[in-house]
């Protein structure tokens, strides 16, 4: 366990990212790092592009300009599967569940990966698959005990409220047991309690798994809370980029961001 | 009050994961099962082996088959007909070609060949989706039927373009196929080949293939941040769909009718497999059976019913009146109830648990 956190070197490095969608630029002159073990929160207003960030890293889109460094390699051509299989997991903004399957099937999916029984052994079941699938389910109970979401397990995920969707989510990305978690606006929509609840499975999940973890956040209590580091995006640019403290201290960072709600 | 698990603890996951977790449910498929086999033979004259049980049974193989493609895998396809007819030609070819081949193996590597085409014109699906996708499976259907018509090469130049099944036996002196092969040797040999694909069908879905093809149907993008790769998932379900679809089709020529030409298998096939799946159950390997059992006893309640309550209809009115019939029922069960006859079987499950309490 990670009693006392040790942050560790760099494990992903972005560089120099520019993103342009036709004549919109996304994202301009980008870079950052993200550290092992950390827990770093991405923000800014509506629209600065952090969404975007995470779905370069992810390999949805393709940067014009810069690279990605992830474990010292730069990362090539990247596609979400491959990024997937490098340890890059992900939820998105608008909860994205497999809407057909039940809690469980949803969270045995996310195990895809590391699943190794071939076509005619699956086509057969008993035997090599079926030890599988045994072996996976208990991982994926630890998860389900870990998220307290044993009550929903075989319950249809189109049938949940939107902050146990959320959960799923969560839990589907765990059950990767990724080394980079990317979390897109983890607690939106969702009311006190929930909140409090999300914010403590983030900080379990760095603390017990020693899950790097890069969040996008719009509450700011929330961030200032959880984060180990912060990185302020503002139209596509960086403003600013440190502890919380030195965030919250910053002018640009007030007049642009936090100047908004005051 | 019947139909219900209380009492029934799952005391491990492998319990928990059986194909069958519910007694009754166990219970019920082996009361069918000894039906199927040793009742139906023993009881049904050969005319309804013949027009139901047969034609069911080679149906039910064809849904189940698109159903793995599009009510699992959300990829939807026009070209069922196409690839029944690979699995007949196929299969006419290898087993005329290679006459000491066990016809059960002549089957499977028409349904392999079949795999093969299948996943051909599965290519554009990597690019194209939905109504895209249906359009270019319907450039599969055309082509297909076209080759086999053109060309009779593939019928071993009939004359007539017609292909007659070889004689050939399941187990000395029990023939499956050919004028010797009786309905219900026939039907026995279908019943258990059936349930055996089924079962294996079954097994696909419960494990990882099966749940990367319900990922990609239900959010792509998602299933692909996780690791899936669109291509071997999409590709995979078009193989194994085909597999299937041709698989039927190698049935229906050999078994069911006897004798077919590349004209059985027009776009017409499609959409009658089509409707059995919608109306039968997306993404459900009982909805296909149901689906099949339905469409083909539709038009046989409607030629028989009126006469029995004595009410008598036209035959032209009856063949639109099973139009009509059959295009309510798409309506109504891809706007109310997409998961077809199958959700509504488990709902009155559902109700049976409770019953006669209501909560
Ligand atoms: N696929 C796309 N095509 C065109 N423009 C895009 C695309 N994705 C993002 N953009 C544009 O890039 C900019 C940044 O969007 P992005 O979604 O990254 O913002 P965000 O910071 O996540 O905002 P929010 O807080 O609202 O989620 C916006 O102007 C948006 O319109
Ligand atoms: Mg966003």
């Amino acid at each position: 366990m990670y009693g006392d956190k040790h942050i560790g070197d760099t494990l992903l490095k972005v560089d120099n990212i520019t993103l342009a969608f036709g004549g919109v630029k996304a994202l301009t002159d980008i870079s950052f790092e993200i550290r092992e073990h950390e827990i770093l929160a991405i923000i800014g207003p509506n629209g600065a592009g952090k969404t975007s960030m995470l779905n370069v890293i992810n390999g949805f889109y393709h940067p014009q300009q810069g690279r990605i460094m992830f474990r010292g390699a730069e990362r090539k051509a990247m596609r979400p599967h491959l990024a997937a299989k490098q340890g890059i997991a992900r939820t998105f903004q608008n909860v994205a569940l497999f809407k057909g399957m039940s809690t469980l099937d949803n969270i045995m999916t996310g195990r895809v990966l590391k699943m190794k029984s071939n076509l005619f052994q699956q086509a057969i079941y008993w035997g090599a698959n079926q030890r599988e699938e045994i072996e996976h389910r208990e991982v994926v109970e630890k998860i389900i005990d870990f998220l307290e979401i044993e009550a929903i397990r075989k319950t249809p995920v189109g049938r949940l409220p939107y902050g146990l969707q959320k959960r799923v989510e969560l839990a589907r990305a765990l059950a990767m047991e990724p080394d980079l978690l990317l979390l897109d606006e983890p607690m939106a929509g969702m009311n006190v309690e929930e909140k409090e609840d999300m914010c403590r499975f983030i900080l379990d999940v760095n603390d017990e798994f020693g899950t790097t973890i890069a969040l996008i956040e719009h509450d700011m209590g929330v961030v200032m809370d959880i984060s180990d580091r912060v990185v302020v995006l503002d139209y596509g640019r960086k403003l600013a980029d440190g502890s919380p403290d030195e965030v919250r201290a910053n002018q640009d960072v007030i007049d642009a961001y936090l100047g908004v709600s005051h | 009050m019947f139909y219900r698990e209380a009492g029934q603890f799952k005391t491990s996951y492998s319990a928990d994961q059986a194909i069958f977790p519910i007694r009754q449910d166990r219970l019920g498929l082996l009361l069918l099962g000894l039906v199927a086999v040793f009742a139906v033979p023993a009881l049904a004259n050969n005319y309804f082996l013949e027009t139901i049980f047969v034609p069911f049974l080679v149906f039910a193989m064809a849904a189940l088959g698109l159903n793995l493609l599009t009510g699992y895998c959300g990829q939807l396809s026009l070209g069922t007909g196409g690839f029944m007819a690979c699995g007949a030609f196929f299969s006419f070819k290898l087993a005329t070609a290679f006459p000491e081949l066990h016809i059960v193996v002549v089957f499977l590597l028409a349904g392999l060949g079949t795999a093969g085409v299948g996943v051909l014109f599965g290519l554009p699906s990597l690019r194209i989706k939905g109504f895209y996708l249906a359009v270019a499976t319907l450039a599969a259907q055309f082509f297909l039927v076209w080759m086999f018509n053109k060309f009779n090469w593939w019928t071993n130049y009939s004359p007539s373009g017609v292909i007659s099944a070889p004689p050939r036996e399941i187990i000395p002196g029990f023939f499956v196929t050919g004028n010797e092969a009786s309905p219900a040797a026939k039907y026995v040999f279908l019943l258990i080949f059936v349930a055996v694909l089924a079962l294996i069908a079954k097994n696909l879905v419960r494990s990882r293939t099966g749940r990367s093809w319900m990922a990609i149907r239900d959010m792509d993008i998602a299933a692909e941040i996780i690791g899936i790769r669109p291509l071997w998932a999409k590709l995979s379900a078009f193989a194994v769909s085909s597999f299937y679809i041709g698989i039927s089709g190698a049935l229906w020529a050999f078994v069911y009718t006897g004798s077919v030409e590349a004209l059985a298998f027009q776009i017409d096939r499609s959409f009658q497999v089509l409707f059995m799946v919608i109306i039968g159950g997306l993404g459900s390997i009982l909805g296909s059976f149901l689906g099949a059992a339905f469409i083909v006893l539709l038009p046989i309640l409607l030629n028989n019913a009126p006469a029995a309550l004595g009410i008598p209809l036209k035959v032209e009115l009856i063949s639109h009146l099973e139009f009509m019939i059959f295009g309510a029922l798409i309506i109504f069960f891809l706007i109310v109830e997409p998961h077809g006859l199958a959700r509504l079987w488990q709902i009155g499950k559902e109700k049976l648990r409770l019953w006669p309490f209501p909560y």
